[in-house]
């Protein structure tokens, strides 16, 4: 059950990544720190990989390995045209070997990004040298760093600074923000997770006129502070999730913002009442109120933004009461319904969406005659059923839907005889079968989904015959099979799915050290888990190979924390979660 | 080997070096040189002179083109750069877009 409750959590939807791809930058969130840490390390020039490096990669990898020389011999970098010495530093920031020291050979190179977002051991003591790049710097990234409010100080003389990031510095205050009155270039400003800045504080924001994107998730203090942007005209993306501060009144001067396009306000106290004021932003393509206590009444208000596209209301106690206004906002592309008390009186309204790509329905109370009004949404791409009544009748109209890229039909009441319904989906390259009622049989109906790189059949009950037909799914980049049915002679079956990054074979407590051996050749692997097996640690010397490997998991196996470390260091150099530890 | 398989490079200095064509192309600089159509001299003599790079530098650099090609047929071997050299390499690599 605790598996099952945890893999959910992993479902949740993250709007940045629809919107705007996994972009590094300003998607960063505190979790992905210790990935940055730890899978950073070591990255060399690629071996084998057939790409050949260019000279100055060469040479910028070999002032890396020996940068402590290279300092002691030429001081400082500022012979160097200032399109090298960029590389350099970005270089020793990626493999994080940039240090205090290092970062003092940059001093006056003129560079104009210094990106230590998730940098560890930035302080105040660096922003001097950062400074130092005076009107050429651009882009600042400290997010996560340990800078004050008196590292703002040297900082307010890069008066040219587009892009700045101070997310989780939880150091500065509204003092420090001060100092950012002078940046009128200032595009973009990301303030994520900072308790200490409040509505006094933000009224430096009324300076920076040029605006384009602010960021201010998780302040909780900012209650009152968004009067001051009422002037920023050219703001086309405001992030205030889980601020849980923000009520009715602060959506008002927002009002006037007309070229705000997307707007996340996630998890605060906004209303209906709050979102009224939104109603003249006619060019909102994006909208995100997940976890907002409004009701179907804010629809009337929502149908105005003519521009809507997406439009995430997970969370937000609906119930059917006053949702016939869904079928006004025909331009919407994605959906998120999920966890609402809708039933299917509801779909009805969803009907006439036409333009829908992806509909998130997880968790409602929506069942098998609420699917015939999806019959006719032929462009989804992605449909998300998860915990509902949906059964095998139900699924029979989504048959056509030929469109479909990604479907969850986990925890629903389909069965073997409704996957026979699916085999026309051809499109499909992601599938969780994760139910109980999930068997062999209805495996077996699924063989024509050659395109398939994703299927999560965690707890369905498939057994060493079933496996037979995973040969037609060669495309597989990821396979959980966890129902306990499986042998090390199911597990041969799983030889040739060779793209394979991940698999789960977790509580499957028949697999034994040959499972090991039989997966040894896929060495695409980045994340194996084989818990609660019988796998000892001779076991362990067959996935040496297995050079990707980052996550390793073999709890409640035969396999000890020790053996493990040793293989993670002679032969697993990429391998950084593993279990036990 | 045949004179139009071959170009020259000469250094600051006046030193010539003769290399094979398609090793010297793994510069884009060079390649754009040799293969843009009339305007270039270059194009027609098959010589690119290089009055701001060192001859030891152009050395590495040509050691730099035949260690790619053979990178690329598979023999991938370690490319040995002198720390004395590496910042000048760099503004070399950097022209060529090498």
């Amino acid at each position: 059950m605790g598996g099952a409750c945890s893999r959910k959590r992993d479902q949740q939807v993250n709007e940045e990544t629809v919107l705007r791809g996994v972009n590094g930058k300003y998607s960063k969130s505190s979790s992905s720190k210790w990935l940055r840490t730890s899978f950073r390390l070591g990255v060399d020039i690629p071996q084998g990989s057939g790409k050949c490096p260019s000279l100055m990669e060469l040479c910028i990898h070999k002032i890396r390995k020996d940068i402590d020389a290279y300092i002691n011999k030429y001081k400082d970098f500022t012979m160097l045209p200032r399109d090298i010495s960029q590389q350099i530093i970005n270089e020793l920031i990626d493999s994080h070997c940039l240090t205090e020291v290092s970062l003092e050979a940059f001093r006056d190179c003129a560079l104009q990004d210094i990106n230590l977002g998730e940098y560890p051991g930035v302080k105040d003591s660096w922003i001097d040298a950062i400074s130092s790049q005076g009107s050429s710097l651009l882009s600042v990234d400290l997010s996560g760093s340990d800078v004050t409010d008196s590292g703002m100080v040297p900082l307010k003389d890069c008066e040219n600074i587009q892009d700045l990031s101070l997310s989780y510095c939880d150091q500065i205050s509204d003092n420090g923000l001060k100092h950012l009155r002078g940046f009128s270039n200032l595009t973009s400003l990301s303030l994520k997770k900072n308790n200490s800045i409040t509505a006094q504080g933000m009224c430096v924001l009324s300076n920076l006129l040029n605006l384009i994107n602010l960021d201010l998730e998780r302040c909780s203090g900012i209650h009152g502070g968004l009067v001051h942007l009422k002037g920023l005209t050219k703001l086309e993306s405001l992030n205030i999730r889980c601020c849980n501060c923000i009520t009715d009144s602060d959506m008002k001067p927002l009002s006037g913002l007309t070229n705000l396009k997307e707007l996340q306000i996630s998890c605060s106290k906004v209303t209906d009442l709050g979102v009224a004021y939104l109603k003249g932003l006619s060019k909102l393509v994006l909208v995100n109120m997940e976890g907002c206590p409004v009701t179907a009444a804010c629809l009337g208000s929502i149908s105005a933004l003519v521009a809507l596209s997406y439009l995430n209301l997970n969370r937000c106690n609906f119930s059917d009461d006053g949702c016939e206004k869904f079928s006004g906002l025909e331009n919407l592309r994605v959906l998120n319904l999920g966890f609402n008390n809708i039933t299917n009186v509801c779909l009805v309204h969803l009907k006439g969406l036409s333009h829908l790509e992806s509909l998130n329905l997880d968790s409602c109370r929506i069942g098998d005659e609420g699917m015939v009004h999806l019959a006719g949404l032929v462009r989804l791409k992605s449909l998300e059923l998860s915990d509902t009544l949906v059964g095998s009748n139900g699924i029979r109209h989504i048959s056509g839907l030929a469109n479909l890229e990604s479907l969850n039909l986990s925890f629903t009441e389909v069965n073997d005889s409704g996957l026979r319904k699916l085999g026309g989906l051809t499109s499909l390259k992601s599938l969780n079968l994760d139910s109980r009622q999930i068997t062999d049989t209805g495996l077996a109906a699924l063989t024509g989904l050659t395109g398939l790189t994703h299927l999560d059949l965690f707890g369905a009950r498939i057994t060493d015959f079933g496996t037979n037909c995973l040969r037609y799914f060669k495309n597989l980049q990821s396979l959980e099979i966890c129902g306990g049915g499986l042998t090390d002679a199911g597990v041969k079956n799983m030889k040739d799915l060779t793209s394979l990054t991940l698999l789960n074979l977790s509580q499957n407590s028949n697999l034994t050290d040959k499972t090991m051996e039989m997966i040894s050749g896929l060495t695409r692997l980045v994340s194996l888990n084989i818990s609660n097996s019988r796998i000892t640690n001779a076991g362990l010397q067959h996935i040496k190979p297995l050079k990707n490997l980052r996550s390793l998991s073999l709890e409640s196996c035969k396999v000890t924390a020790t053996e493990i470390k040793k293989l993670q260091s002679t032969s697993l150099p990429n391998l950084v979660s593993f279990r036990p530890e | 080997m045949k004179k139009e398989d071959t170009v020259k490079l000469i250094s600051a200095e006046g030193f010539e070096f003769v290399i094979d064509k398609n090793a010297a192309m793994v510069s884009q600089t060079i390649r754009n040189m040799l293969t843009s159509p009339g305007s270039f001299s270059e194009t027609q003599h098959g010589v690119v002179r290089f009055p701001e790079i060192s001859t030891p530098i152009l050395e590495k650099i040509c050691q730099y083109f035949y260690w790619s090609l053979q990178f690329a047929s598979g023999k991938e071997t370690e490319f040995y750069i002198e720390p004395e050299l590496t910042l000048e390499l760099m503004m070399a690599a950097n022209y060529l877009h090498t």
